[in-house]
């Protein structure tokens, strides 16, 4: 008998998320295992659709991007150019077949910032009813 | 004369990408399409060849730029950004700084000397071995026949003392012992670090490392089995704290290293009678009064100390001394004792770079015992991800022998090229002749206070203007 597939989620965030440094992303990874792949990223606009599709073909049954709340990007509009390819992204892969909410994006919010830890928990909650991908290379 | 030691390197490819310093970011968004693309202009073909490394996400983007700025200038929407890269920001510590890694990974690849581009944007001093110059004065009289050519210039050192003077029969014979020496080619010795996600194949290739550079891997006694056992001869067992050892097991090794505690002159008395040909040195941990330590452990007829700082290159209670001045201060109470030659001081913890090799002789010691940088050169992140169970984002457990010997070889190649070019630049054609020449350094702490000593200090609530 094999045992049940957990479903995986890469997750992208922006390098300005409150409490991420390397050792929460430790300490994600020490909670989540095998199910987590964490990529810090200079700024979530630097993520096209490109890294989405080939991190659901290649890594994770699942993609996601953490952005800075509005009007808060470093580089101005790296956020919302995030939110326009995430929608490209989820057309693309509706289009074969796959269901778009296999990716997804997160916009921190500048009221309430809540850190990288919270944010994982909130995404890994969101997808919990996802099946694994059909597909995630099985000889990754 | 002995034939040059050479260290013959050869590239040993990265396993995974490195992660570079900076990054690009560059939005699509807003494009003009203008017919003359910067992106078309980068010499390096950057964005032309751009790829992505799905195992670890990284964009060959980053990896292939070569940081000259033209298309985050050129382009006329300003569309083109240049970022520090988290994950490069992520790497190591204080110490350990990203940079030293960064750098330790392309000499362990290449084999060559670190070269940063022209001119030099760092700051002048820094704590530790960064408050240390040498004087490079021979710089500008360059020897005739090349430090890599035909110069002849030793890096090799004894390991054991001498004795303080030699006694002869009434009939001219000599009386008194042999001194025991060992002869390395290169004053650094390897020693397994204390985290890291090694296996047996690693220690594999550490060792044949050691071998093929004529030097020693240091590692616990009880990990010698199987096929380590072919290594001894460039093996150091390390007797652990407590353990009994009344020398079995050590035939066929050089050199034991015994920890300082209450009963290490029994064990070596024992080792000794056991194995009369093998070295002893007795580790002590660096911590206050070490001094008195050290001069105890030399008298008791130990000829190696191997002196033990902390990770970051400090000492082990008191982070405010540094491996440097503690060096200095041993080396200076042994000579004040006439002791020098009797015993052959190794320094370790937290050497990191080349250069701290050269300025720990420098400072008194005849050579160094490096741990971490032998695994950085297998690509180690420095993460501590081994030390909480987590899987080693770089599979280190999974290399060959073969290239971690090959890695290390390299690592050590460009560190010994580095050790030729300061002894060169200081006109010193044997690293023995470098052993506690402070004279020939110039200490940041030492120029200011001459400098700025007699000014008296800064009351409180005042500034300088
Ligand atoms: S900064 Fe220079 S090397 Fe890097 S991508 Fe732009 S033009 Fe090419
Ligand atoms: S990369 Fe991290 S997990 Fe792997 S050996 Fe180095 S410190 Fe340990």
């Amino acid at each position: 008998m094999s045992e049940e597939k957990k479903l995986t989620l890469g997750l992208f965030y922006c390098q300005h998320t409150p409490e991420s440094s390397e050792l929460d992303r430790q300490s994600l990874e020490e909670k989540y295992g095998k199910s987590i792949r964490l990529f810090p990223v200079p700024c979530s606009g630097r993520i096209e659709p490109i890294h989405f599709l080939r991190a659901l073909e290649e890594l994770t049954d699942v993609a996601y991007v953490i952005t800075c709340p509005e009007g808060e990007c470093q580089y101005f509009e790296g956020n919302l150019w995030a939110k326009k390819r995430v929608q490209r992204t989820k057309e693309i892969i509706e289009s074969i077949g796959l269901g778009g909410d296999r990716i997804g994006i997160v916009m921190n919010s500048k009221e309430n910032p809540r850190s990288l830890a919270v944010l994982a928990d909130e995404i890994m909650e969101n997808i919990i009813h996802l099946k694994p991908s059909p597909v995630l290379n099985p000889y990754r | 004369m002995p034939a040059k030691y050479m260290i013959h390197t050869q590239t040993a490819p990265n396993r995974f990408k490195p992660f570079t310093k900076s990054g690009i970011i560059a939005w699509t968004e807003g494009c003009l399409g203008c017919r003359a693309c910067v992106k078309k202009q980068c010499v390096y073909r950057v964005y032309i060849n751009r790829g992505l490394d799905t195992k670890q996400m990284i964009d060959s983007i980053d990896n292939q730029c070569m940081n000259c700025l033209r298309c985050v200038q050129g382009c006329p929407m300003e569309l083109i950004h240049k970022s520090i890269n988290p994950e490069y920001a992520a790497l190591g510590d204080s110490h350990w700084t990203p940079d030293i890694i960064a750098q330790l990974w392309d000499q362990a690849e290449t084999g060559k000397i670190p070269v940063s581009g022209s001119g030099y944007s760092g700051p002048f001093s820094g704590p530790g071995f960064d408050s240390m110059w040498t004087d490079m004065s021979e710089i500008v009289r360059p020897t005739r026949d090349g430090i890599h050519g035909r110069e002849y210039i030793s890096t090799g050192i004894d390991l054991g003392g001498t004795p303080r003077h030699l006694t002869f029969t009434d009939s001219g014979d000599l009386e008194s012992d042999q001194a025991l020496l060992v002869n390395i080619p290169l004053p650094i010795i390897l020693r397994i670090p204390f985290f890291g996600s090694c296996g047996k194949d690693i220690i594999k290739g550490w060792a044949m490392a050691a071998r093929g550079l004529g030097t020693f891997l240091a590692l616990p006694n009880e990990m010698i089995k199987g096929e380590l056992v072919d290594f001894k001869e460039n093996l150091i067992p390390i007797i652990s704290p407590g353990q009994h050892c009344s020398g079995d097991g050590l035939e066929g090794v050089r050199l034991v290293e015994v920890p300082w505690e209450k009963n290490c002159k029994d064990i070596s008395q024992k080792i000794k009678q056991a194995h009369p040909s093998v070295l002893i040195s007795c580790r002590t941990p660096l911590v206050r009064g070490v001094e008195e330590r050290v001069l105890s452990i030399v008298d008791s007829g130990v000829s190696i100390v191997c002196l033990e700082g902390s990770s970051w290159g400090q000492s082990m209670d008191d982070n405010s001394i540094f491996l440097k001045d503690i060096i200095r201060s041993i080396h200076l109470a042994l000579v004040e004792n006439g002791m020098r030659d009797e015993v052959t001081i190794l320094a370790s913890g937290g050497l990191a770079m080349a250069e701290h090799v050269a300025k720990s002789i420098i400072c008194g010691a005849d050579g160094v015992v490096i741990d971490f940088p032998i695994l950085i050169a297998l690509e180690c992140r420095m993460c501590g991800r081994c030390t909480k169970g987590l899987p080693c984002p770089v599979e280190i457990d999974q290399a060959e022998p073969s290239w971690v010997a090959s890695r290390v070889i390299n690592l050590l190649g460009a560190w010994h090229n580095q050790l030729l070019e300061v002894m060169g630049a200081m006109g010193i054609r044997d690293v023995r002749r470098l052993r506690g020449e402070a004279g020939r350094a110039i200490f940041f702490e030492d120029l200011d206070r001459n400098t700025f000593g007699s000014l008296g200090k800064i009351g409180e609530g005042y500034e300088l203007e």
